[in-house]
């Protein structure tokens, strides 16, 4: 009973959008339930552009969530044993939103920038650029330290005690970090990784800001879809945003499940 | 000696990598004038604050973020409460299966959740209004929220609210006297949280806010129109993102 409230919000909220944008997709704007039909779907998929936007959210997401991940385990190595003042400057960026990490990275790495003043030249260009370095640079340096905290919160004492067992037996640092550590955090790296990924997918303030103008991200596309066709941009923006979120939720369960396969044992 | 010389270093690196990147921009904010190759603005002034908030649109916007980002706040410490204690009895079947579906709202595409609401929001009547800003980031932010409540609720306190029931104390009275106060951690970081991801909230405020902007909106043509103008607003918006670091070193210093 008490699960009502929240699992009836979250349920018809949810529920709403995904079946308003499905409707959307499948309907054209003023059309009756005769003209439902995939049409918008399929000139979405013959869309190059759209195949494109695919590519490069799907090459995003992977860069920046691996970048993220590794840069978050050491980050974590780093913080762990060290003191509360230190531990929270390595989480600094986690509570600050994306869009002021993105306002710091064009004021730091465009060109004329801050980087690019106090180095002399900057050999590539990293804002606005077709290879989105700038969106992934935001992405590492805003997720890092959240994928770093989550990790952190594994590495109690009790992980400590394990450790000096197995270093009791004889296991170097090598075969500690293999046997002990690694398993202790693979399970919350992993789910860590999941979140990031699906924001990364999905979210779009960041690749508007310091992302290249061609090709979009999935969610620029959408939104450039509402813009340039305010009628028929509706069905494939809706179709664009339902296939970025499909994809989050199939990484998802790829996740879940192999963490149910390592652990499971 | 080595260790002597690697102590300081990771909190140095941490400052030059995190710190100053983000204090640049209050810099920044302020710098009326800021030309390469120099370092350092040639003139500092208030231009930037003028600018944003003269014409009045960014001080509506930046109202609109606060009260939706706190009436998010309350509904999911409200809905979000009763649903982590049940979860965290763990006297639920299949809660794991639970718990799943109550983090599925957090792969959703924001853009996904305001745009697909917009339809249902129109027929409502609230599309446009504070209202349905406040439903779309509920969705995104009660998962957390219940998170986080999650892990607060654990045997101690299920043993501590037994003791007083023991003790004679009724329902209102092991609320007021046991749980709250036993929770207050959590309940800090549930709430803070809550905030902070309506308050960043740009894609499902994008769809739905069609003439009611939040900050994050206004703020982002500026990054690239006039960057003094969007690091001003950025200080804004940046505010209870250094509430939420004084709060977590507090509770640092003092734990409970």
């Amino acid at each position: 009973m008490a699960l009502l409230p929240a699992m009836a919000l979250l349920a018809t909220l949810f529920a709403g959008s995904l079946i308003g944008a499905l409707k959307v997709s499948l309907l054209p704007l003023g059309g009756g339930p005769e003209d439902a039909g995939l049409d918008q779907w399929g000139s979405l998929l013959s869309d190059p552009a759209f195949v494109d936007a695919l590519l490069f959210t799907l090459k995003i997401a992977a860069i920046s969530t691996g970048l993220a991940a590794a840069f978050g385990v050491l980050l974590a190595l780093a913080l762990r044993g060290r003191g509360a003042g230190t531990r929270l400057l390595g989480a600094l960026p986690v509570p600050v939103p994306h869009l002021i990490v993105a306002t710091a990275a064009v004021l730091w790495l465009a060109p004329g920038g801050l980087a690019n003043r106090l180095l002399g030249a900057v050999p590539i260009d990293v804002i606005r650029d077709s290879g989105g370095i700038g969106v992934i640079a935001v992405y590492v340096f805003k997720e890092a330290p959240f994928i770093a905290l989550l990790v952190l919160a594994t590495m109690g004492r009790s992980l400590r005690q394990r450790e000096e067992a197995a270093m009791v037996f004889g296991a170097g640092r090598a075969q500690r970090a293999a046997w002990v550590i690694w398993p202790a955090i693979r399970t919350p790296l992993l789910l860590a990784s999941v979140i990031v990924a699906a924001f990364v997918i999905g979210a779009f303030e960041v690749p508007l800001t310091v992302g290249p103008n061609y090709p979009p991200t999935l969610a620029t596309y959408a939104f450039e879809a509402t813009q340039n066709d305010v009628i028929a941009g509706q069905g494939r923006a809706a179709a664009a945003l339902l296939t970025a979120g499909a994809l989050a939720v199939a990484l998802a369960a790829i996740a879940v499940g192999l963490a149910r396969s390592v652990e499971g044992d | 000696m080595t260790e002597r010389l690697r102590r300081p270093l990771v909190p140095v690196l941490l400052t030059g990598l995190f710190a100053v990147p983000l204090a640049f921009v209050v810099v920044q904010a302020l710098a009326n004038s800021w030309r390469a190759p120099s370092l350092v603005p040639q003139e500092l002034g208030w231009r930037g604050f003028e600018v944003a908030f003269g014409s009045g649109g960014a001080v509506a916007a930046t109202a609109n973020s606060i009260v939706v980002a706190l009436v998010t706040t309350v509904i999911c410490l409200l809905v979000g409460w009763p649903a982590a204690r049940v979860l965290g009895g763990r006297r639920l079947r299949r809660s794991g299966l639970i718990a799943l579906l109550i983090a599925l709202p957090l792969l959703m595409p924001p853009y996904l959740a305001g745009f697909g609401l917009t339809e249902w929001f129109i027929r409502l009547g609230i599309d446009g209004a504070l209202a349905g800003l406040v439903l779309a980031h509920v969705v995104l932010s009660l998962p957390y929220a219940i998170l986080i409540l999650l892990s607060g609720f654990n045997r101690e306190i299920e043993k501590l609210e037994e003791m007083a029931s023991v003790t004679g104390a009724g329902r209102p009275g092991r609320l007021l006297w046991v749980s709250l106060p036993s929770m207050r951690p959590a309940l800090g970081a549930a709430a803070l949280l809550s905030f902070l991801v309506s308050w960043s909230q740009y894609g499902s405020s994008l769809a739905l806010g069609a003439d009611r902007s939040t900050l994050p909106i206004v703020m982002l043509p500026f990054i690239r129109s006039d960057p003094q103008v969007g690091a001003a607003l950025a200080v804004v918006f940046l505010i209870p993102a250094l509430v939420a670091v004084a709060l977590a070193a507090r509770s640092q210093r003092s734990p409970i």
